[in-house]
């Protein structure tokens, strides 16, 4: 316990949310989500992070693999968490209500969303409402080699300017890019680098009015509350894991 | 938050929720590809060649074609087993001669030497050692195998398009492509198939996935099905036929399993699972080269090495049994004498007997350890003094081998029953606390673990009384 | 042992065809069950807790309530054809429910009281509710969604209702674009005209499909028909309509025609010539998504969607599975195959346009 004193911006005042999650945050100092899509080369981006010292098991109370890893950079200790890869965060599979519980009520020091060069369109699908629900993430753009192979590239500088987060190229089974990678998680996690993720514009008037409507009232209930925004979407959809997670006053406890 | 605030909070949710109409869902996704399409117009740089995937589309056209796609998936998949079953053998070998040739002696001369008495050291060195022994050696090379080549087929995207070209007949009885995938991992182990049902979304299509994967033949009762299959069917022709035609026996009692798959799906999907229609869809992603060593590892630590643990928490205590049914005395007879007579009637009915009853008994732990008991059980039965007494053990030759069995009074419908019981049965104990920690059910746990054998028993049941009526 | 050795001989001793005899035995039971679990729903009538006095009471408000809104009047004989119940049960049944204030009878007329109304509503709220809850929560296919909630109607509590109502979201519409009554029997009406009475050419937009009687509806939804889709007549004549709808057409009698009630399109709804389901596109072939049908709903249509099944994607029919069924479909570089029946939910338009050759 006495390196984690010795860390004075950790932000590790989440650790009893962590824990209610299964993830158990005594020996790190950062907390670092990996999301994706499936097929996107997230496991490989794992092992390269952590090579193979990681411990595989199941969510609490769920039959979905989890592995976690963890790396250290500059005498941090980073606790790598390997979320279930899926398409979107608002369907209701058990992949799904994990990755986003996780990223919701887990509050990773940053999240890794990991993304198909080649079929980045698809992909922002998720990045997109990965966003929504934290300020603190870094896109790994995956499988750069292949892309490149197939004559797409990506201009990442403008990438990073409309999401508002750092981009980095990769290629985690020629291990290129993985430094970077490191290093941006890091200034990340430390706060030397301060995201200012997109928000979703492309709903319609009325329903943009609505949503912010919602919003309102529910930063009015919960002043600082960073997702509000996507919470209030949420409502909209009706979806009852949200409602019930009101209700139980979860979100009290994410502002403490 | 105070509970007015939230009730509040909802009531105005669900009023704008109506003013908006029920499809908001639709309205956010489509304002999400929305921004993600502008987004990808302003980063994608395309250069040149205006068709990029063309190797894999001509590669998907072969692999997924009505003429070639069925053909190249069985000849891939047999290759598998082939190279399981026949690159098991030396290491296997080698194993069994460490563990019951060279160390068993050591140990039980080691026993004798620290004077641990007959009854102790029995229990120990011939029971749990023993059957412990013999569920690595027969079970660690197979499933080290089978495991890392089936991971690289699934790491080079091989499998998704095998659940694409199955769908149509997963769908004819109700199940799910992607059990085709857990059927197969299912010819692995029948436990790391139950785990793989994950990947299959719908609980009830999982259900089904979980309960019928114990119709797929595992490692475990392939070596069984070819030693009953050389011994009583390859007897039946020519020696130049006879490996052949054993082989084709065994293939044909596989694909009676598959056979099995399909019909237990449709029939569960028709009664107790009713109801639910399936949904399905499935991403075929790109071709890609698997990553070779990262796949040893981690399916050697993920899947081969988390089986073989259980496995062998559950079979040391049925090494124990079996040494303390076969070294108990009633009377004049051992216990394992007793039950063999009490059940032997019961398993003449279907054309069985009581040495095999018996032995999938106690060997419930781990299907691998069914030969070896049925030889120990036949010898004890047969009251043969020698080697082997109250011991399990596997003779080197299948001469022998046969010529023992053909003494404890087995025929050719002993035989063809017992390669049916072998596939038709419960599953192993590992399989069975498998399906209780996915499902987390007691009522489907036990289904699944009775209603094989009921059908095991309705089969050779059939059998029997067909072949009485041609003899 | 010698209980089973004793058996053993028994069935020895016996000829060789009895034995046989007894393999029939076993496979004609094993059929019987199958029979009965497969039927159970058509079955359901031989079963003894359906006719239970709260459900009997039930049912008949419900009918009573029908009679009423369709401005008829029924009598003990009618009610007894309708519920497929003996008259003399009937008739002690409608004793009780007077006493409870129900309903009203004078002459052979029967009619609800304002409290005998609100159960009825209450009634109907419950079963649109477990409509609406099976078509969005389960997969049970829609042929027995009615059957499902007719015996659901009847357990459910109006709390349990009310939890159901919240969870739902608050649903104005069942499946079968029905309007669910209020906690407080409020119910809105939309009235559409049915599709037999509409002269040739006309397009509209079809509100509601009658899911009883059970055969009718069942022909209806062969014919993949649902609410919202767009309907263009070809000709109505005395005995049959034909129309088009998602490009098919479709010939059906005027018995069955009368069940679907359709509305005019509104002035922002455009009737899409071209609109074809995603089944009916081949190999090579390019398209563009018009929507999702409005069939297509709960998780079923929330994956479809989440996979970039939206309006304006453009995606191409690479290849069919050994059996045509499933297909693969390439949308924003990415393949994906669906099974054809969600195919079928899948609005397009074909095209020639190809914005940059790779899909």
């Amino acid at each position: 316990m006495t390196e984690l004193e010795a860390c004075d911006s950790c932000a590790l005042n989440n650790s009893a949310q962590l824990l209610k999650l299964g993830i158990n945050v005594e020996n790190a100092d950062y907390v670092i989500a990996l999301a994706g899509n499936p097929n996107t080369g997230k496991s490989t981006v794992f092992n390269a992070l952590t090579g193979l010292k990681q411990h595989t098991g199941n969510w609490p109370g769920k039959t979905v693999t989890r592995a976690e890893g963890g790396y250290r950079y500059q005498d941090h200790k980073m606790k790598l968490i390997d979320l279930p890869g899926t398409y979107s965060l608002l369907s209701t599979s058990q992949d799904e209500e994990i990755a986003r519980n996780f990223i919701l009520f887990g509050k990773p020091d940053v999240t890794i969303i990991v993304v198909d060069a080649a079929r980045i369109e698809r992909n922002l699908n998720l990045v997109l409402q990965i966003l929504e629900i934290t300020d603190r993430a870094v896109l790994c753009l995956n499988l750069m080699d292949e892309a490149l192979r197939h004559h797409i590239d990506i201009d990442e500088r403008t990438l990073g300017k409309e999401l508002g987060i750092p981009v980095i190229k990769c290629s985690a089974i020629k291990k290129q890019g993985i430094p970077e990678l490191i290093s941006t998680v890091h200034q990340v996690a430390t706060r030397q680098i301060i995201c200012k993720p997109h928000r979703i514009k492309g709903l319609s008037k009325p329903a943009q009015k609505m949503v912010e409507k919602l919003d309102q009232k529910i930063r009015k209930n919960y002043p600082g509350l960073p997702n509000s925004r996507w919470i209030a979407m949420r409502l909209m959809d009706a979806d009852v894991d949200i409602i019930k997670a009101l209700k139980n006053g979860d979100f009290d406890q994410v502002l403490t | 938050m105070k509970e007015e605030d939230t009730q509040d909070l909802l009531d105005l949710a669900s009023e704008l929720r109506w003013e908006v109409g029920e499809n908001f869902h639709d309205t956010l996704v489509e304002g999400i590809y929305a921004d993600a399409a502008q987004i990808a117009q302003k980063t994608e740089i395309k250069q040149g060649e205006p068709n990029p995937y063309s190797f894999e589309r001509k590669l998907d056209q072969v692999l997924t074609s009505k003429k070639y796609g069925f053909p190249i998936m069985i000849l891939i998949l047999s290759i598998i087993l082939w190279l399981t079953i026949q690159g098991a053998n030396y290491p296997s070998g080698l194993l069994a001669n460490f563990f019951l040739e060279f160390l068993h002696p050591i140990l039980k001369t080691g026993a004798t030497h620290i004077g641990l008495p007959w009854w102790l050291d029995g229990f120990l060195i011939d029971g749990v050692y023993l059957a412990l022994g013999w569920v690595i050696s027969v079970m660690l090379p197979p499933m080290a195998i089978f495991f890392p080549m089936f991971t690289l087929l699934e790491d080079f995207g091989y499998l998704p398009r095998v659940a694409f070209n199955l769908d149509s007949l997963f769908k004819k009885s109700g199940a799910h492509g992607k059990q085709a995938l857990t059927m197969s991992m299912g010819w692995g182990c029948n436990a790391a198939g139950v785990v793989a049902t994950r990947i299959i979304d719908s609980p009830r299509e999982r259900l089904i996935a979980i309960i019928t994967n114990n119709f797929s033949l595992c490692n475990g009762r392939w070596p069984t099905q070819i030693l009953i299959a050389t011994i009583f069917i390859g007897a039946l022709v020519p020696d130049g036929l006879s490996s052949l035609l054993a082989s084709i026996a065994v293939i044909g009692v596989a694909l009676l399993g598959v056979g099995f798959t399909f019909l237990s799906s449709w029939m569960l999907s028709k009664t107790l699972l009713k109801g639910e229609v399936s949904t399905f869809a499935l991403e075929l992603p790109p071709y890609r080269p698997p990553n070779l060593w990262t796949t040893l590892y981690t399916s050697l630590i993920d899947r081969t090495l988390i089986v073989l643990w259980r496995a062998m928490v559950f079979a040391a205590p049925a090494g124990a049994v079996i040494w303390l049914i076969s070294n108990i005395y009633v009377g004049d007879l051992s216990l394992a004498n007793i039950t063999i007579d009490w059940m032997d009637g019961f398993g003449l009915f279907f054309g069985l007997n009581g040495v095999i009853l018996l032995a999938y008994v106690v060997a419930i732990p781990a299907n691998e350890i069914v030969i070896p008991t049925i030889l120990m059980l036949t010898v004890a039965h047969l009251n043969l003094i020698g080697a082997g007494d109250g011991v399990m053990f596997e003779l080197e030759s299948t001469t022998e081998t046969a010529a023992l069995l053909r003494a404890g009074g087995w025929t050719l419908l002993t035989g063809i029953n017992l390669m049916l019981f072998s596939l038709l049965h419960n599953p192993c104990s590992t399989t069975i606390y498998t399906i209780y920690q996915e499902t987390k059910s007691w009522k489907w746990t036990v289904f699944a673990s009775i209603m094989p054998v009921v059908l095991g028993f309705l089969v050779t049941f059939l059998v029997t009384q067909i072949w009485q009526v041609f003899h | 042992m010698s209980l089973f050795l004793e058996m053993k001989q028994l069935f020895a001793a016996m000829p060789p065809l009895l034995n046989l005899g007894y393999v029939l035995l076993v496979f004609s039971i094993l059929l019987v069950v199958f029979i009965l679990k497969k039927y159970q729903y058509s079955l359901r009538w031989l079963l003894p807790f359906k006719n239970t006095e709260k459900s009997i009471t039930e049912d008949l408000l419900k009918q009573l309530y029908h009679v009423a809104s369709s401005r008829r009047t029924t009598d003990f004989k009618m009610l007894s054809g309708a519920l497929k119940i003996p008259e003399r049960k009937i008739l002690k049944i409608v004793e009780s429910m007077t006493q409870n204030g129900l309903i009203k009878i004078s002459g052979s007329h029967i009619t609800l009281t304002e409290t005998g109304r609100n159960y009825a509503l209450s009634i109907i709220r419950i079963h649109r509710l477990w409509e609406k809850y099976l078509s969005e929560k389960t997969g049970f296919d829609k042929s027995l969604w009615h059957d499902l909630a007719e015996t659901k109607e009847h357990q459910l509590s109006n709390e349990e209702a009310e939890q159901l109502y919240e969870e739902l979201g608050r649903p104005r519409f069942d499946p079968h674009g029905d309007p669910i009554p209020t906690a407080l029997g409020e119910m809105i009406s939309e009235t559409g005209t049915s599709i037999a009475g509409i002269p040739k050419d006309t397009v509209a937009k079809i509100i509601h499909i009658e899911d009883e009687p059970r055969s009718i509806y069942r022909q209806i939804i062969k014919e993949k028909l649902h609410i919202g889709a767009h309907v263009k007549i070809l000709a109505s004549e005395n005995h049959h309509v034909i129309f088009e709808s998602e490009g098919h057409s479709i010939q059906l009698s005027t018995v069955v025609a009368s069940n679907i009630q359709v509305v005019p399109l509104s002035s922002q709804e455009v009737y899409e010539e071209g609109k074809v389901r995603l089944s009916s596109l081949i190999e090579g072939e390019h398209a563009t998504i018009l929507g999702i049908s409005t069939e297509c709903r709960g998780a079923n249509r929330r994956r479809l969607l989440d996979l970039g099944f939206i309006k304006g994607t453009l995606l191409t029919l690479e290849y069919m599975g050994p059996n045509q069924n499933p297909r693969a479909y390439r949308l924003r570089n990415t393949l994906i195959a669906l099974r054809n029946d969600q195919a079928d939910f899948i609005l397009i338009e074909k095209t020639q346009y190809d914005r940059t050759g790779s899909l």
